[in-house]
Parts: C-alpha cells; structure tokens; sequence
C-alpha cells in the first residue's frame, strides 16, 4: 500500500450531500442530484462554496423523446424533456457529483452558469449548438464546432445521421461466430 | 597580364569556388546533423548520399516560378539578389595565400562590415513585399536582430586591429605569423567567441534564427518565395557560413599559415589549410545548430545590448592598454 | 525698412506640437488550421500589436467527428472501435473508463489478470503520449534533435503493446468483462485461451530499463539547457484556482501544485496495490509542466515493472452473453487519461447500445483557458506555452 494514496472519502461525503439536498441518488456509484431548474444556479454555487467542488468538469445534455429517428428508443415511455447535467468535482478528494435538472422542450432556457465557473463557457456553447438550448446570461453565445451556416441540432434524436439514411440501422443482430477449427476453414476454401 | 585578363580570371575562380564551398558545407550539415540525429541522412541519391547537394540544387532549377498575386513584384524579384551580392562581395578580401588574394584592400576588416550589412536591406524588403503577415514579421525581427548584432561584429575585431596595427587582412595574417600564436591564443579569446555569436546571429543559424523561426512562421521571410529564388537564399546562406568562418579563421586562427610548414610552397597549403580550419569552424556552428532550441527576440536582444557591446568593449579597453605597456 | 512685429498682431503661428505617439492599429493574425505547431487542426485568431498578443479566439470544430452522435447508432462492443481514436496518440488509455463504465452497469467483475493486463497497457500508452510531448515540444521552442531520439524510445514501447495486441496506435483490445486473448504464441483460431505473447516478461524489463535510462538523457539534454530553462522558466504561469475553474486537468494541474492523480482515487485499476509517487509542479510555468511529465514517465516504467511481476493467473475475460444487453441506468467513471481527465457518462435504457454517451475529454477543458493565459504574451510565448499545454485535436474536437 502506498501511503501517499489518498482515500477517497465517499462514503461520508455521499452521507454530506444527502443531508443537505433532496433528491440524491448514488447508483453505480455516482452521486447525482436532480433539481428544479429555478435553482440551477443557487444549488451549484453551494455546491461550490460549501462543499468545496471547485472543479468543473462537464456541462451537458440529454434529449428524453420518445419517437427517436436515430438508435433505439427508450424501453419505457418517458417525459419528453431536456436534461441538463453538470458533472462537478473536487480536487483533493476525488469527490464527484452530477447536478441534472429538466427543461421543457418547447422552450429551452436555463440561466448559464458562467459567473460562477468560467469554463462552463465552452461546454455551454457546444450544448447550445447541439441541442438549441439557450442559456440566458451568456457573454457570448454562437457556435463552438460546427460551422457557421450549419442548420439544425445535431444531437436530437430528431436529427437524421447521413450514413443511416444511406443504411438503415440493421437492429438486432447476431455476433458472427469465430471459425472454430482450422479444418473447417479449410473445407469451406475448398468448396469456393 | 593585362587587368581585365586577371579580373576575368579572379572573378571566374571565386565564381567557382563558392558555389563549391557552398555544396561541402551543405554535404557537412546534412550528413552531420543527420548522424547527431541516429539517422542514416540522405542514403541513395549518390555514393551514400554525397551528392545529394548537387541533386537538390538541380531540383530547384526545375521548379515554377510562383509569385504571390498580391506582392510588391519588382522588389520580391530583387530581395535575394541584395543577399548574393553583400555575401560574393565578402570573397574579395579572404586571402588564401599572401598572393592569392582578389584584392588585398588596406581597409579589409572595414570594407568586409560595411558589405556584410548589406544583407540586412535583403531580408528586410523580402519579409516586406511577401504579402504575407508571418513573413512580415520574419522580416522586421530580422532587420533588428541583424542591426543589433552588428555592433558586437565590428567591436570584437577591432581589438585584433589594434594588436596587429592593420586593417589589412594579409597583414593580419602576417603580424600573427610574426607572433607566432594565432590571435586566439594571443589574448583575444573573447573577442573570438563575441564573433562567432555575433557572426551566427548575423547568418540567422540557430539559436538566433527568430526571423525564420521554422516552428512558428514557416519560413519567416522566405516563405513565399519557391524555385530558383529560393536557391539563391539557400545558397547564399550557406555561402555567407562559408565566408564568415573563412574570415574569423583569418583573424583570429591564422588563416593559411601554419608554423612549420615552409614558407616557399605556401602558394600551395594556404587554401588547403584555410579551408581546413574553416570547416572546422563551419562544423563547430553546426553542431551548436542542432543543440540548442532558439532564443526568443527579447532575449536575443538582450544578449546584444547587455552582453555582447559591455564584453566587446571592454575586450577593446584592454587590449589598448597591453598594447601600450607592452 | 524695418518692420517690426506687433505682439498684439503676430501672425498666426500654430501650436501645436509634434506628438509622440503615433497611433498604430493592432494586425489580426490568422495561426491557421494548417501551421507546424498546433498539434493539428486548431485556429487561432489572433489580435497582435508588434509582437504582443491582445485577445486570443480559439476556433474549434474543424476535427469533429460528432463521436457523440456516432455512439448512439452502434452496439456497445463497436463503441470501443471508435473511442480509441479520440485521443489518437494513446490509444489504449481511451478505452478504459467506457469499459468500467459498461462493467458497473452491468454489475460484472473483471478478473484481476485483465486488469493487470489493463494497467500494464494504460501505463505503456502514457508512456508513449509522453514521449511525443518530449519529442514535439523542443521542436516547438526550435531544438530539433531530441524528436529523433524520443521517436526511437517509443518505438520499443509500440513494439510491445504490438506484440501484446496487434495494434501499434488502436488496439482495441479490450472486451466488456475483461480483454481480448492476446495476440500470442499460436493461431487465434485454436479453442485455449491465447495470452501474453512469450518473452513477454523479459523484453517488458528490458524495455523499461531503456526507458528510464531515456528519462535521464532528456534531463540532462534538454532540461540542462540553458536556452530551454530561459524559453520556458516563468512563462505562462496558471495559478490552480483559475485551472480548476476551468475544468484543466492531468499533468497541467499537477504543474500548478495540486497533488491529484485520479489514478490514487479510483479503482478501476489496481493502482491501490503498486507503489508510484505523484509528481508536482511549484510555478505553474510551462517548465514544470514539461517536466511533470517526464517524471510521470519515470512513474509509469516503474509502474509497468511491478506490475508484470505481480500478474497474477487467472482467466482474461468474465463470461458475457454473445449479445451485450446492458440494463438501464446511468454512470459516469472517469480515468487518468496521459492528457487528464478523461469520462464517460453512458446512459442506457436497455437496448443494444447507449442512449447517450457523452464523452468528456481532458484536452476540450485544457485549451478553454488558452484565451485567458495568452494575454499579452509575445508570440514565440505563445508557441510555447501551447506547447507546454499538450493537446491533441482528436480530443480537443471529438
């Protein structure tokens, strides 16, 4: 054992969170907090200040439909709605929590968060392009990847990908097994 | 023989020469650089790659004739030549022996700083009628770097003009045959490694190619020049590598005099020996080349202004007073 | 005649004076899509003045590939074809945390050898990425040798992750539940279970010798060289409160004095039973980042050293059905990638492949500070400190 590994605390500070926000779950051992989206901003700049996650690590989002064009559509029905994540970390402990929150479809704005971490800068404009969310406050917002005169969001299951309107997605498909035995490769070269 | 028959002649010689010092220079430097590097270098063009030189300048002559749509025409198709020229006027002084000399001028050491900065008025209208932003700021940090490492040029020579009492090269040669030590060992060791960094600053070598900066402008002023105008730069470099370790070898290492070699056969050794040490000159410059990453120009400069002139300076200083109390 | 001058008369002589400053206008410089040193296809725009930066505007996007995207139209086996290629210069390390982020979703254990097998392969691709970053930057700030002698030391790295999996950049190797059998000693064809190629062992002690050896030689050559020191000792200096704001992770973190590793934190790996120190930086300069990095090379030998002599035996892959169904849920499991922080936050809702998968990557955070820490520096600053940053466009734009 090394003794300068640090250990992660998270059991106390699953037990920390959860005695002070609603809504916490902690499956497969990620701690994720869901909230009404009028408190974005209040509950990440406690979350900043008072339990010591300074770092930022991601800012996305997930588009719940129902009739997707693109992969498969989710087993149970669900709310159509956008998801809006933020993965925060600290940089002592290895401490990790997801901040999700839900939006309405029809009319995407969320409050940025860009005076409380700056680099949820970038993260905010790639959201905006690919899913049309509009983040009020921003200095700043345009297009971060795709070019400029690019129409549609590409993320929504909505959008068609080019190559599957080439090939459609073929489904359920049975792995092709490995040739078992070097004699039977043989015999099939045999008879080509 | 008549003058314009020995003119002919002399102009026909170093029309000859340099090139050809060019091409053994340029062989050094790949092959040299190559093996520093654990590669084999250029392999299959000639015997084990040798000839490679000759190759690449045929290369060159092949090629189109590009001219950015948007530069300043005339003064593009002039800006090498300024270069070739400051660097071929260079050859007329370096004696390679006490007779085989172009022209041995009386105000050689003057005459030899007043044309190498011609070079500078090259590189300068290059950058700037590129039509090009990264090769105009090759050619403004090229203009400051080479007027600033002028002044470390002139004043660390100075000091053997004073300990020799002439500005002649072949006098030179001959006060140290007399003092029988080359002047690097006479006392002007400084002053011969003030030269040698002003004279890679001057040649924009590593660690002083900011103007060219490979990572950073692509070329710096030569960017957008392709063909035979690159060939000239090309050449002219490895001409100016030539004739700057040709002379610092003159003045502070001998020269084309060796001790005890006799003196009658001189006509002879001189060039060989000249160019022996000049090469050794040319290789100590390429292996500093592929050492050191460069200097940012802020630091360059800082290393002219603040070092080179106080040192060079004071080389001057006391050089005057051995002079005297000796 | 003489003629006096009235003083109440005087002609008019103007007054003014000849100002001082003369008003120049800033050049918007373009260090384009296609330039030596930026590491691929990234585009500044840049406002200079002389040689002085003002405002420095990244243009991404020019590299994207909408991995995102392509993610939710594949089944969860082939998203492990196209995760190795977002980083291109390591490529085994990219695969590790969708791996365990599959694994925990589907509630399955990897055998310990696999996961030795796993480390051994992570260390190897830092290794490799670190290599580049030594080779490449000298050449950045104009020393062009030490790329020669850095390729040549990867080149015996690549040739043993080759030996174990085939692939030199994308192996592709691992499997849910464990790994791919090796590219061994015999055709893949027969029904036993092929492992570690023979001699595996030797070369492995062999090659991390040379390698430490190696880390040794760049010390001395490019880190006592005084021009180095003088091109990158206080240039580009983050403090870690700015970084960490930022989302700048890995090795630029650590130059700025914050001790965390994520390999200490989490347990994917069993870095919990080998024995590595985790080096940090003092200034935050482009100094301590380059030589961060060299010691987490001196880190990594030593990691691979102890770890094939602990390998234990064992199978190489937990038992999966042919078609991987992975339940609904959602996790997120991040890894040391050589670059940073690397995640993948996979959401499943019990089909074939991920609902969605978004992918974090550890350059895209790294470079969002470049506009903050580029004001004001000269332009051979510049070069270097997005040198020093150590990106890869893969990354940077997915």
């Amino acid at each position: 054992m090394n003794d300068k590994m640090i250990q992660p605390e998270t059991d106390s500070f699953f037990d920390e969170i959860a005695n002070n926000f609603t809504n916490v779950s902690n499956d497969y051992r990620t701690i994720k907090i869901s909230i009404k989206s009028s408190d974005w901003v209040s509950t990440i700049t406690k979350l900043k200040d008072e339990h010591g996650l300074i770092f930022f690590s991601w800012l996305s989002a997930v588009d719940w439909t129902n009739e997707v064009v693109t992969g498969e559509p989710p087993k149970d029905k669900v709310e159509e709605c956008f998801e809006i994540l933020c993965c925060l970390s600290d940089i002592e402990y290895g401490n990790l929590v997801i901040v999700s929150t839900k939006i309405d479809k029809k009319n995407p704005t969320i409050d940025s968060l860009v005076d409380v971490y700056v680099g949820a800068n970038w993260h905010e404009r790639e959201s905006y392009e690919m899913f049309g969310i509009i983040f009020e406050g921003h200095p700043d917002l345009k297009k971060l990847y795709l070019p400029d005169h690019f129409e549609g969001f590409p993320l929504l299951k909505s959008y068609e990908l080019l190559s599957r309107e080439v090939k459609p997605w073929p489904g359920e498909v049975d792995v092709e097994a490995m040739p078992d035995d070097e004699s039977e490769n043989k015999e099939q070269r045999k008879e080509e | 023989m008549s003058f314009g028959l020995e003119l002919l002649l002399k102009v026909g010689v170093v029309a000859a020469i340099a090139p050809a010092m060019a091409l053994g220079l340029t062989i050094l430097e790949i092959k040299g650089s190559a093996y520093m590097q654990r590669r084999p270098g250029p392999l299959h063009v000639g015997l084990r790659g040798f000839i490679f030189p000759i190759a690449e300048v045929l290369k060159f002559f092949q090629k189109e004739d590009i001219i950015p749509a948007q530069a300043d025409r005339s003064v593009f198709k002039w800006a090498p030549a300024y270069i070739f020229v400051s660097v071929f006027g260079l050859f007329v002084i370096i004696p390679a022996s006490p007779t085989l000399v172009v022209r041995d001028l009386e105000l050689g050491v003057f005459y030899l700083l007043a044309i190498s900065s011609l070079s500078t008025i090259g590189v300068l209208t290059a950058g700037w009628s590129s039509a090009n932003k990264f090769s105009m700021i090759g050619g403004l940090r090229a203009a400051a770097q080479l007027i600033a490492y002028e002044l470390p040029l002139i004043l660390s020579v100075i000091g053997v003009v004073i300990q020799a009492e002439t500005m002649s090269l072949v006098g030179i040669v001959e006060a140290q045959k007399e003092w029988g030590v080359p002047f690097v060992l006479a006392g002007q060791l400084i002053a011969f490694l003030v030269f040698m960094t002003a004279a890679t600053a001057e040649m924009m070598r590593v660690p002083f190619d900011m103007p060219i900066g490979e990572s950073e402008l692509v070329s710096g002023f030569l960017t957008e020049y392709s063909g035979i105008r690159f060939l000239l730069f090309y050449i002219s470099e490895y001409i100016n590598l030539f004739v700057m370790c040709a002379i610092a070898s003159t003045i502070f290492l001998g020269g084309y005099h060796i001790p005890f070699l006799p003196l009658d056969w001189v006509n002879f050794y001189g060039p060989l020996v000249l160019i022996g040490k000049t090469f050794f000159l040319g290789f100590i410059l390429i292996l500093i080349r592929w050492s050191f990453p460069r200097f940012r120009e802020d630091q360059l400069q800082s290393i002219a202004w603040k070092i080179l002139v106080p040192v060079s300076l004071a080389n001057i200083f006391v050089t005057s007073i051995m002079k005297v109390v000796f | 005649m003489v003629t006096t001058i009235d003083p109440e008369n005087r002609p008019f002589v103007s007054e003014a004076s000849v100002s001082v400053e003369i008003e120049t206008e800033g050049m918007t410089l373009n260090i384009g899509p296609q330039h030596p040193s930026t590491h691929g296809v990234l585009r500044l725009v840049a406002k200079v003045e002389g040689e002085q930066i003002f405002n420095v505007e990244p243009v991404l996007g020019y590299m994207h590939r909408g991995y995102e995207k392509l993610a939710e139209v594949r089944t969860y086996p082939q998203v492990t074809t196209l995760v190795n290629r977002i980083d291109w210069v390591s490529g085994f390390a990219n695969e590790i945390p969708f791996m365990a982020a599959t694994e925990e979703l589907m509630e399955i254990e990897v055998p310990q050898r696999a996961l030795y097998i796993r480390l051994i392969l992570t260390e190897m691709a830092r290794i490799c990425s670190h290599f580049v970053f030594n080779g490449a930057y000298p050449l950045e700030i104009g020393a062009l040798t030490p790329l020669f002698y850095a390729m040549e030391d990867r080149e015996r790295v690549l040739d043993l992750i080759e030996s174990v999996t085939g692939g030199r950049f994308h192996p592709n190797f691992n499997r849910i539940g464990g790994i791919k059998p090796a590219a061994g000693a015999g055709p893949t064809t027969k029904k036993d279970i092929q492992d570690l190629p023979i001699g595996f062992y030797k070369e492995t002690q062999l090659a991390m010798e040379k390698i430490l050896a190696a880390a040794d030689k760049f010390e001395d050559l490019v880190g006592g060289n005084e021009v180095f020191r003088a091109r990158t000792k206080g240039v580009g200096v983050l403090p870690y409160d700015i970084a960490s704001s930022y989302g700048v992770s890995g090795p630029i973190l650590r130059a700025s004095g914050v001790k965390f590793d994520l390999r200490s934190t989490t347990d994917y790996l069993p870095y919990k039973d080998l024995d590595f120190e985790i080096p940090i930086g003092e200034n935050g300069d482009c100094y301590d980042r380059w030589y961060v990095r060299l010691q987490e090379i001196r880190e990594s030998a030593k990691l691979v050293l102890q770890a094939i002599d602990a390998i234990p035996t064992g199978p190489l892959q937990t038992k999966v059905p042919k078609v991987i169904k992975v339940p609904k849920g959602e996790a997120y499991v991040r890894a040391e990638n050589p670059k940073g922080e690397m995640g993948y936050y996979v959401i499943s809702e019990g089909g074939l492949g991920p609902y969605r998968l978004k992918i974090r990557t550890a350059s895209f955070s790294n470079i969002s500070v470049l506009p903050w820490i580029l004001e004001g520096v000269l332009i051979p600053d510049l070069l270097a400190i997005m040198g020093s940053f150590d990106f890869v466009l893969g990354d940077v734009d997915r």
